[in-house]
């Protein structure tokens, strides 16, 4: 791993003279003063990483000193001395080696917002990955540890399994935010957070690639999608999001997000010795104290509802339903909906304990029913139906493909707030069909009956392992560091025959005037990748007519538009290519 | 001819590479050099030619040691390795305690300020009088291509401006500020705003408009460029007043009112004055004609064509006119009233305004901001009539009569204003026919010349460089981090009609969030937490890492249609960054 490669250190000879410190840059022939934090950075520059030169450093001199001296450093080279800018290309090309070695993930567990926000199988499933990862992977977290109680979170950790925990004593802290620690010495991120404010300091970091997790979690659905929006923009290009379900891809390209940036990986199951359906119906009617659990078809409805409203349409559900038996997985329903009606019971897995009773009540379904929504817990319903119980999908995207050949779809619609739509007619007589043993069925049970072969933590782990050794070979980088020869003023300019001022860009050392906005947009490509840029524009563009003449939105157009200068002439204003005052003045 | 001892600049020579280098560490240059040149430089500044080829004879052929004098004649040429003029560095100049401001006027030489006599654009004159008393109170260094001492406290040193990036940060130990002159098609001096260890910058504007808009558009480049510790001067509050209505800050432009020499300018016995310039002109009308005076270029932009209208409608009157020529109305049938008093050496100028009875001063000029002759007119006792334009009424005050000016609110072929003839002509008879009023103006004109001096406009200089380093030490970089990224589209909360017509797309909106770690991955906002931000405020956050306030500023113009809000964004989001360094 290298970091910092956006320059290169000149060719250069150190000296002091008459108690000050100089280097002259052999490549440009310029001798430049250097203070004695300079000096040392410069002993460290182009061998060690930032990182480095920073934790190498810190013992001697305040951080600051340490990154004001790289600042320096590196402004220089932006005027062309001492340090010279790599283009993003020549950086590319520096291909990492292969590794031959247990790769070295690190997995940040000090998110403690999430915490409440999660639910027991969340946590196991978790547990499960890591346990897989943690075969052909070296993975650590971070532990922050309490610089005058001495404790820490170190204890929790420990739960997590296979994971070694570094720690960070609490003064350390202080002065650094946890990503710091991730700079250096990992191959990866592997990030299962869903809280936004925490892992968007990850994505910061400019030359680890992030492989992030995206859990269906029900309490988050009302804000996942705005946190996934965020998180694609904040993305390198070696990052990748993970989904669990297709529909979560396909979701996401509703909303602009490409789907060759989004990667589905199904979790594992976890399956026990299987009992008879019968057994399994009968625990369940006397654990629930309802014995129509044995008389009647059992249908489980594997929940990712927006609470409030599953409440709701479970109840409509039941009552369209009353010769079914129906058992809800819902981890927070269960906690709050204690009166649904007579033919449903509901349940969550929110412990240990209760988890390792879920099977009993998985093996009772009859057919399994479930939304294909952000909300539901996908690896519960390909437990329920790996003991061979087809499903009916309630799909807004048509059947998902994992569960093809073990069930049958219903059109519904649902939006981002958790509103939910089926033809209540529809999928009850779907339901009912699929209860009645048939060929069809039978093919269903079978595919279901494969899934504990087909989806196992040890493939997941594969899986993702496979996206780290795939994100090495792809640009780290977050920004374009392109060398820009002229950088450009944003200033107004008097126009002498309209009398209008306007703002532009005055090109330094070509000493031109051009077009505000492809100055911006390179300039603002300097810290932030292309979506975001094309975000600015696209709200500009929403808001005041910005940017209309220029067509700067979508990246292919901007970039055409960067590889083929403009500049203000008079052809261009002949034919009324307009400025951003002009159409103000039109939008006024 | 190149001749040994020379005294060098500092060299560290060193090898590299087997190759030798000379470090001038004055010119922050490394020089290539042979291994022969190493040798004549160790013996440079003890030694004679000869002397030098004796001495290293046994080790190199003698054709070669004449071939690398050539060398080090070329070198000298480009300002290398050798002292150029005078040892500054042994005389009080550089060793001085008293603080330094570099002055870098390129274009114009430097010995023209110490010549009064050569010049003839007030500009200059109010630099070289402004120099005089700026060196009562700092060592004054004019770039340029020699050592040498200009006069006491005012030394050229051999420092070029293309110079100053390499030299940045011994600039800045070196000199409290750098004093400069804006002139409208210069390049040089925009690149330096880049260098932040530079110490501050202040650009003296003499011409603030006119040139068909380029003196406008060079000033807001400079405006947009200059760091938050650089600033203009300008010789009166129109200036600024003027650039309120395009920059948002005007507090970048600094009123430095000129001075005048009020010893040298000093009301005479005025019959004598008249007499004097009578025999000058050979013409007794002086003697016995009310008289009104012009002393100027003779060209349109300084009204000299309204000036012969007035002659032509005050045929009672004798309208003379001090310059250095007639320029093209030489050729032109003049009114006879109207009569051409010569060109007068500086120490002559005192005679001439007090042979004039009414001082007229009719510029219509764009680069007018002062006129320094109008207060020169009144030093003398002079009162005069000038037009409601720009900054000179200011200058005047209740010291004289202000005439009616048609004023245009953008410049046509630099010409700014129109003073109206009718208006003048009244208000020169109102003051001649009234001799109490003429003689309190005159008393007041004297009195308040004598408010500007050049002392206070040295100690305002001073002063100002002051604040600016004042400034200088609450600028803090803008460290934060924030992106863009679209947010969903706002809740519909009917799904009634459900079905895929009814989940018709909204626009998606965007947004820009803080985080709360800096790119030193500090710590910087509560809880580590990230910020929703506007767009716009993002936007300025980031535009501010590598660009100034002002050209934020200037994007903010663009894409904000409510100035207000505009401004309040910006206002905000610097107060983040300081908040927050």
């Amino acid at each position: 791993m290298t970091f910092n490669t956006n320059y290169r250190l000149n060719r250069h000879h150190k000296f002091k003279q008459n108690d000050r410190k100089y280097v002259a840059d052999l490549e440009t022939n310029d001798i430049l003063e250097v203070n004695e934090v300079e000096w040392d950075i410069l002993e460290r520059y182009g061998t060690q990483t930032q990182y480095q030169i920073v934790e190498a450093l810190k013992e001697k001199y305040k951080v600051n000193v340490i990154f004001d001296g790289i600042t320096r450093l590196e402004r220089l080279g932006k005027h062309g001395q001492l340090l010279t800018q790599i283009p993003t290309s020549a950086k590319s090309s520096k291909a990492l080696q292969p590794i031959d070695r247990k790769r070295k993930v690190l997995v940040p567990f000090e998110f403690t917002e999430e915490k409440s926000s999660l639910d027991y199988i969340t946590h196991l499933n978790r547990f499960h990955l890591l346990t897989a990862l943690a075969e052909s992977t070296a993975l650590e977290t971070l532990g922050f540890t309490d610089a005058e109680s001495g404790t820490g979170d170190s204890k929790n950790l420990e739960a997590l399994g296979e994971i070694r925990i570094r720690h960070i004593e609490g003064g350390e802290r202080d002065t650094f935010t946890s990503a710091w620690y991730a700079r250096e010495g990992y191959d990866g991120i592997l990030l299962l957070s869903q809280s936004l404010t925490d892992n968007l300091l990850y994505y910061q970091i400019p030359d680890v690639p992030i492989v992030h997790c995206i859990e269906n979690t029900q309490k988050l659905q009302s804000s996942m999608l705005e946190t996934l929006m965020h998180l694609h923009a904040a993305r390198k290009e070696s990052d990748t999001l993970v989904v669990k379900a297709s529909w979560m891809k396909e979701w996401l390209s509703e909303f602009g997000i490409p789907e060759r940036h989004i990667c589905v990986i199904p979790e594992g199951i976890n399956v026990v010795e299987p009992i008879s359906k019968a057994l399994a119906k009968q625990h369940t009617a006397t654990l629930f104290k309802k014995p129509m659990f044995t008389q009647h078809p059992v249908v489980g409805l594997i929940s990712g509802f927006e609470p409030n409203q599953g409440a709701q349409w479970i109840t409509e559900f039941a009552q369209a339903n009353r010769h079914l038996a129906i058992f809800v997985y819902d981890s927070v329903l269960a906690q709050h909906y204690k009166n649904p009606p007579d033919n449903v019971v509901i349940f969550g897995a929110d412990s240990q304990e209760m988890s390792l009773i879920l099977p009993v009540f998985l093996q009772a379904l009859d057919l399994v029913c479930f939304p294909a929504m952000p909300g539901t817990p996908f690896s519960v319903v390909l437990e329920a139906m790996a003991y061979g119980t087809p499903c009916v999908a309630m799909t807004k995207y048509g059947m998902p493909p994992e569960f093809s050949g073990a069930g049958v779809s219903v059109e519904c619609q649902w939006d981002n707030f958790g509103n939910f739509h089926v033809p209540m007619h529809e999928l009850s007589a779907t339901i009912n069909a699929g209860l009645v043993p048939s060929d069809m069925r039978a093919a269903s049970e079978s595919v279901a009956r494969r899934f504990p072969q087909k989806y196992t933590w040890q493939k997941t782990a594969r899986e993702i392992l496979r996206l780290f050794e795939k994100s090495q070979s792809l640009e780290t980088g977050t920004h374009q560091t392109g060398v820009n020869l002229f950088p450009p003023i944003f200033c107004r300019r008097y126009d002498p025959n309209t009398f209008e001022t306007t703002s532009d860009a005055y090109r330094l050392g070509i000493n031109r005037y051009e077009h505000l906005e492809k100055a911006l947009g390179e300039t603002l490509l300097t810290q932030h990748k292309t979506a975001e840029v094309e975000s600015v524009f696209m709200h500009f563009k929403a808001k005041t007519s910005f940017a209309t003449s220029t067509q700067l939105p979508t990246s292919d157009r901007f970039w055409s538009s960067a590889a083929e200068p403009y500049y203000i002439d008079e052809d261009s204003a002949a034919k009324g290519i307009s400025r951003n005052r002009v159409i103000r003045a039109d939008a006024a | 001819m190149f001749n040994f001892p020379k005294i060098l600049h500092p060299l560290y020579l060193f090898e590299e590479d087997a190759a030798f280098y000379a470090a001038d560490l004055d010119k922050a240059t490394a020089v290539e050099l042979s291994s022969l040149m190493v040798d004549i430089l160790r013996l440079a500044e003890t030694h004679t030619n000869s002397e030098i080829v004796e001495a290293l004879k046994t080790s190199y052929v003698e054709a070669d040691i004449l071939q690398a004098f050539e060398k080090f004649a070329e070198l000298e040429e480009t300002g290398l390795l050798f002292n150029r003029g005078e040892n500054l560095k042994e005389t009080a100049a550089i060793a001085s305690e008293r603080r330094k401001l570099l002055v870098a006027i390129p274009g114009i030489a430097t010995d023209s300020f110490f010549d009064i006599e050569t010049l003839s654009a007030g500009t200059n004159m109010a630099f070289s009088y402004m120099f005089k008393y700026l060196a009562k109170y700092v060592d004054l260094h004019f770039t340029g291509h020699r050592n040498r001492k200009l006069a006491d406290n005012m030394y050229e040193v051999d420092i070029s401006v293309t110079d100053f990036g390499r030299l940045s940060r011994n600039i800045n130990e070196t000199y409290f500020g750098i004093l400069t002159l804006h002139l409208d098609y210069e390049t040089w001096l925009l690149p330096l705003y880049q260098h932040t260890e530079l110490p501050p910058i202040l650009v003296q504007c003499h011409a603030p408009r006119g040139h068909g808009g380029e003196a406008i558009n060079s000033i807001l480049r400079h405006y947009a460029a200059m760091r938050d510790f650089d600033g203009f001067t300008a010789p009166s509050d129109y200036v600024r007043e003027f650039y309120a209505d395009y920059v948002w800050d005007a507090s970048f432009f600094n009123t430095l009112p000129n001075g005048v020499d009020s010893t040298l300018f000093r009301p005479m016995n005025k019959e004598k004055a008249k007499q004097e310039l009578a025999r000058h002109v050979g013409d007794d009308r002086i003697l016995t004609t009310p008289t009104v005076g012009y002393l100027s270029r003779v060209e349109s932009e300084k009204g000299a064509s309204v000036y012969l209208k007035l002659a032509e409608l005050n045929p009672h009157l004798l309208f003379l006119i001090a310059g250095p020529s007639l320029g093209r109305y030489a050729s032109q049938d003049l009114p006879d009233n109207l009569i051409y008093a010569g060109f007068h050496p500086r120490k002559a100028l005192p005679m001439v305004y007090n042979a004039f009875d009414v001082y007229c001063f009719l510029s219509m000029s764009g680069e007018e901001t002062f006129g320094l002759t109008v207060l020169e007119a009144m030093a003398c006792g002079v009162p005069p009539v000038v037009p409601n334009f720009d900054g000179v009424p200011s200058v005047v005050g209740e010291a004289g009569l202000v005439a009616d000016a048609e004023n245009f609110q953008h410049d046509i072929a630099t010409f700014v204003s129109y003073p109206s003839p009718i208006d003048f002509s009244k208000k020169i008879n109102m003051l001649l026919n009234d001799d109490q009023m003429r003689q309190s103006l005159s008393q007041k004109a004297r009195e308040r010349a004598l408010s500007f001096t050049w002392d206070k406009t040295a100690c305002r200089i001073v002063k100002l460089f002051e604040e600016l380093q004042e400034k200088r030490r609450l600028v803090s970089p803008n460290r934060l981090l924030n992106l863009f990224a679209p947010t969903p589209p706002e809740a519909v909360h009917n799904l009634g009609g459900i079905g895929p017509a009814n989940q018709g797309r909204q626009e998606p909106k965007y947004k820009s969030i803080v985080l709360g770690m800096n790119e030193h991955y500090e710590p910087c906002l509560i809880r580590d937490a990230a910020y929703p931000l506007r767009v716009e405020d993002g936007l300025v956050l980031s535009i501010l890492k590598n660009h100034t306030v002002r050209e934020a500023e200037a994007v903010l113009a663009a894409v904000v249609e409510d100035e207000a809000e505009a401004k309040a964004t910006l206002k905000r989001v610097c107060g983040l960054i300081q908040a927050t360094a």
